[in-house]
């Protein structure tokens, strides 16, 4: 508090954005649900906007695991996660590719789908244990700052040798006769990828907690969460531990990745960077370190990307709102850590130091 | 040695081979020719990589409490072993492409072609290729070990003649030209039909190289020494240097011609960025990944303020708003607005912690890239299509849009950048900066106002990186939303970690190595980025105070290393001299 004592200019700085972010919110929606009709969104674009946000949220929450996890443990932020990501939707690729020429992914779906996520696991887990042995170790006990710098170079590193491996065109990633088209759940009509990725992350973000709460290695990694240094003198071996978180994320990630390029149909070089960047935001959102703040980030962030433009920003007669979706994501991220450092599901207070 | 450690290190280097290789940068180098038509980059590329490797695998190791040594022959069959490894990795890799198919393994590696192949197993049949390379990594591998066993100064003098011609050689497009603008013949120096050095040229660079090394380390110090009393005692006398310098960086334009002036204005402006980043980087050690915004702030209020007109897809329009101010009227405003947002984005954002702090910063640069290029803002900056027509900055009809007659304008604005971040660096505000980057709240116990200061950091680094953008606007007279995104907040921050947190000699070489370096050179254009990558995280791991240390901030980033007893330390420090970039202190963790 002593610092709001000192600074009370602050405290009105922070009382006047609020406000006006407040009135912002109210405005705007105001405006975009009392547009003329013609002009409004129908009934059915707002549940397709509720869909398609749920669907990429749980994307975006399968990512924001691997930061947090990593975060709980070392207390750094991975940068390069987001292309962990892509390197695993990368990896997949090439099968994937494959099996539609050879008509296999249409034959055996299931089984070409399994391979397809193993591949992309494969990758991803090399990649993010790559990473931490080369760009992280080294630096463990450096100031906060420097494996961030790191974390920036590496992921700019990989984007760009993936670029130069592969090339930088876009690439059309096939997906299984049986994924398009529809199906109709509770009288709602979803398309089938979207219940795929939405089932597909659940039993992932399931099967993590299990993990963390009932295996042995799951008690290690909380125990070194807490306290590295004590974990390392009841012998745990923090290292292996470390190695460990790098490579669960990295599975989430590979998941997250064949998710994402199923459902837009595509990969390339650049895209871990944004949906990284949104994934770091959803566990800020939730409350970093923590697995179930993490997946709560996710879906809210989802949502809020996807209704936040068309909400806020069309009745206000701004052009194409939708390519303003990213800057929701920033500024959920900014405003988060200005008014509530710990997230939805944290403390509220700022860490010091 | 044990045999394991020489084998990881072998394959290390094999896999480095093959990375390169596979990013498409080997072939981009085969065609260089250094010298002669037989050096060429791409087989100077891979002869380094097992001479490199046999060097750093016999690099000496503390094992409990002592050095291990060997003899020389042990080291260099140990060399041998790793160098061949290397080689046997690289082999394997071109024999199996070779029997698999190369079109198979380009349909995922788009960089593998036959010439690619044809490169690696040198114009011979793939088996032929394979022992080539087996052999012939052991002999490099080798050759790494006994240079590692020559006395340091040999070392020294070897290495500095053996790097200067290749470099020479590099730089092939460059250094003709500024001999022939001196009125010199290049002739005997550089071939016309090669590209590259001569073989004789190459021979005397070397000889004059060792020459120069070996006389340097014999009277070095003492000239060094002469200058410095000459320079304290007589205040004259660094008058005069001062004058010849800046006489000397006056003649730089007409000296390198318009090609490599253009290059160089670039260099300045990142040098700018850098020169703003390191104000809040180094000096207050607040980490800010969206110094773009600056920049795009400052081009963008230049040519509104000056007056543009906007990109549209049916031809040009007049933005919804400007002024038609001089360039120079305009600058101190574009300046203090900057100063001004740089106080608004701060103010909410610096009670955070310093990672959350670079993410927040990170977030408002992409909001600012992202606006840039949108079509809500498109009435006032032209949106994707941005704007041109950006008023010409001439002083009585002198234009500084001729990329040399720019050099002057971007000179004169990194001067006083420098000039500024000098003063700054030993003011009582730099020593606040200081106290606040070693320890928040002993400083802030200390009766400074950390926020103030913090404050005072994000004003002045935004000041001079918008300084960088007018300058980036009125050089290219148009502006795109495409050069202003997150990259450049990332290049900027490499320019700073490269020369050194902090120091403002390393910016200016970081900017030289980073931003120069791929202007000249095109074969690296596009691995630009990668290198960046690359230098980001290899310099954080093995050399975090940079090239071109600030002393202080170096001690900061190495608290660790001198509480460790000093007889290890001393084994490091001996190391760095030697060779700046192998890995350094393994032995003494």
């Amino acid at each position: 508090m002593s610092a709001f004592e000192r600074l009370p200019w602050r405290r009105m700085i922070l009382v006047a954005l609020s406000v006006f972010i407040a009135t912002f919110v109210i405005y705007g929606s105001w405006k975009t649900l009392t547009l003329p009709d013609g002009k409004a969104y129908s009934g059915a674009a707002w549940r397709d906007f509720v869909i398609l946000g749920i669907a990429q949220g749980a994307i975006l929450a399968l990512i924001a695991l691997g930061y947090t996890l990593v975060y709980g443990i070392l207390r750094m932020i991975n940068f390069a996660h987001g292309e962990v990501f892509m390197v695993g939707a990368f990896g997949s690729y090439f099968f994937a590719d494959a099996y539609v020429k050879s008509g296999f992914m249409n034959r055996h779906p299931i089984a070409a789908l399994g391979i397809l996520f193993l591949t992309a696991i494969i990758t991803s887990v090399g990649v993010g244990i790559l990473l931490e042995r080369v760009a992280y170790r080294p630096l463990r006990n450096s100031p906060r700052l420097v494996p961030l710098i790191t974390a920036i170079g590496a992921s700019l590193f990989l984007q760009n040798a993936v670029r130069g491996f592969f090339g930088t065109n876009t690439r059309g990633y096939p997906k299984p006769d049986i994924l398009t088209g529809s199906w109709t759940i509770f009288g709602l009509e979803i398309a089938r990828i979207q219940v795929v990725v939405f089932v597909v992350s659940v039993v992932a973000m399931v099967a993590l907690q299990l993990f963390v709460s009932r295996t042995t290695t799951g008690k290690s990694m909380r125990a070194v969460a807490e306290d590295p240094e004590i974990a390392s003198l009841m012998g745990i071996d923090v290292d292996r531990i470390v190695v460990m978180t790098f490579a669960i994320g990295g599975v989430l990630a590979g998941v997250a990745g064949v998710l994402f390029a199923l459902t837009f149909e595509q990969v390339n070089f650049f895209m871990g960077f944004r949906p990284g960047i949104a994934a770091f935001t959803a566990a800020v959102l939730g409350g970093i370190g923590s697995i179930g703040g993490a997946a709560l980030g996710g879906f809210a962030l989802g949502l809020l990307q996807s209704l936040g433009p068309a909400l806020l920003l069309t009745g206000i007669g701004v052009p194409s709102p939708f390519q303003l979706k990213d800057v929701v994501t920033f500024a959920v991220l900014v405003l988060v850590l200005i008014f509530r450092p710990g997230g939805l599901l944290g403390s509220g207070e700022s860490e010091k130091v | 040695m044990p045999f394991n450690r020489l084998v990881r290190t072998g394959l290390v280097g094999g896999i480095g081979v093959l990375f390169v290789a596979l990013v498409g940068l080997m072939a981009k180098v085969a065609d260089i020719n250094l010298i002669g038509t037989q050096v060429t980059g791409a087989y100077t590329l891979l002869a380094l990589v097992p001479f490199t490797v046999g060097y750093v695998a016999v690099r000496p190791r503390v094992v409990a409490g002592q050095i291990e040594s060997f003899s020389t022959a042990r080291s260099v069959r140990s060399g041998a072993v790793a160098g061949a490894t290397a080689g046997a990795l690289i082999a394997i890799a071109v024999l199996f492409t070779d029997r698999y198919g190369v079109d198979r393994v380009r349909e995922v590696f788009i960089q593998v072609d036959p010439d690619l192949i044809e490169l690696l197993s040198f114009g011979q049949s793939a088996t032929v290729g394979a022992v080539i390379l087996i052999v012939g990594g052991g002999a490099l591998g080798a050759a790494g070990a006994g240079f590692r066993s020559l006395n340091p100064s040999q070392r020294r003098n070897l290495g500095m003649a053996v790097s200067v011609t290749l470099l020479m050689g590099l730089l092939q497009r460059i250094i003709p030209i500024m001999l022939v603008q001196l009125g010199l013949e290049t002739d005997w120096l550089y071939s016309k039909v090669t590209g590259g050095l001569t073989w004789i040229g190459a021979a005397i660079v070397f000889a004059a190289t060792w020459g120069a090394s070996w006389f340097w380390a014999r009277r070095g110090r003492t000239a060094k020494e002469t200058i410095r009393t000459m320079t304290r005692e007589q205040p004259g006398t660094r008058l005069v240097a001062g004058v010849a310098l800046l006489a000397l960086l006056a003649a730089v334009p007409w000296l390198v011609g318009s090609v490599i002036s253009d290059v160089l204005g670039t260099v300045m402006v990142f040098m700018l960025l850098g020169l703003g980043l390191n104000i809040v980087v180094g000096y207050a050690g607040l980490l800010d990944l969206g110094y773009v915004a600056f920049f795009g702030f400052g081009a963008y209020a230049t040519a509104l303020l000056t007056g543009a007109t906007l990109n549209t897809t049916t031809g040009s329009a007049a933005p919804a708003l400007s002024l038609d101010l001089n360039f120079y009227i305009a600058i101190p405003i574009v300046v203090l607005l900057a100063a001004g947002v740089g106080v608004l984005i701060g103010g909410p954002v610096l009670r955070l912690r310093g990672d959350y702090l670079a993410i927040v910063t990170l977030g408002l640069g992409e909001i600012a890239s992202i606006l840039l290029a949108s079509n809500w803002l498109t009435p006032l900056v032209g949106g994707p299509q941005g704007m041109r027509n950006v008023t010409d900055a001439s002083i009585a009809g002198f234009s500084f849009r001729d990329p040399q007659h720019f050099f002057y304008l971007a000179l004169a604005f990194v001067l006083m950048a420098v000039f500024l971040s000098w003063r700054l660096a030993n003011s009582r505000i730099g020593r606040a900066w200081n106290a606040m980057r070693e320890d928040e709240q002993v400083a802030d116990a200390m009766g400074i106002s950390t926020t103030r200061f913090k404050l005072l950091a994000f004003a002045m680094g935004g000041a001079v990186g918008s300084l960088g953008g007018a300058l980036l606007a009125v050089k290219i007279g148009s502006l795109a939303p495409s050069s202003f995104e997150i990259i450049v907040s990332i290049t900027a921050l490499a320019v700073v970690i490269l020369g050194g947190m902090g120091s403002i000699p390393g910016v200016v070489v970081g900017g030289l190595v980073l931003i120069g370096l791929p202007g000249l050179l095109r074969e690296f254009e596009e691995f630009r980025l990668l290198i960046y990558g690359g230098a980001l995280v290899s310099i954080m791991v093995l050399r975090p105070q940079g090239l071109v240390p600030n002393i202080r901030r170096s001690r900061e980033l190495h608290e660790e290393d001198r509480s460790q007893d000093k007889w290890a330390g001393d084994l490091s420090a001996d190391e760095q001299v030697a060779a700046p970039l192998t890995p350094l202190g393994e032995g003494s963790g």
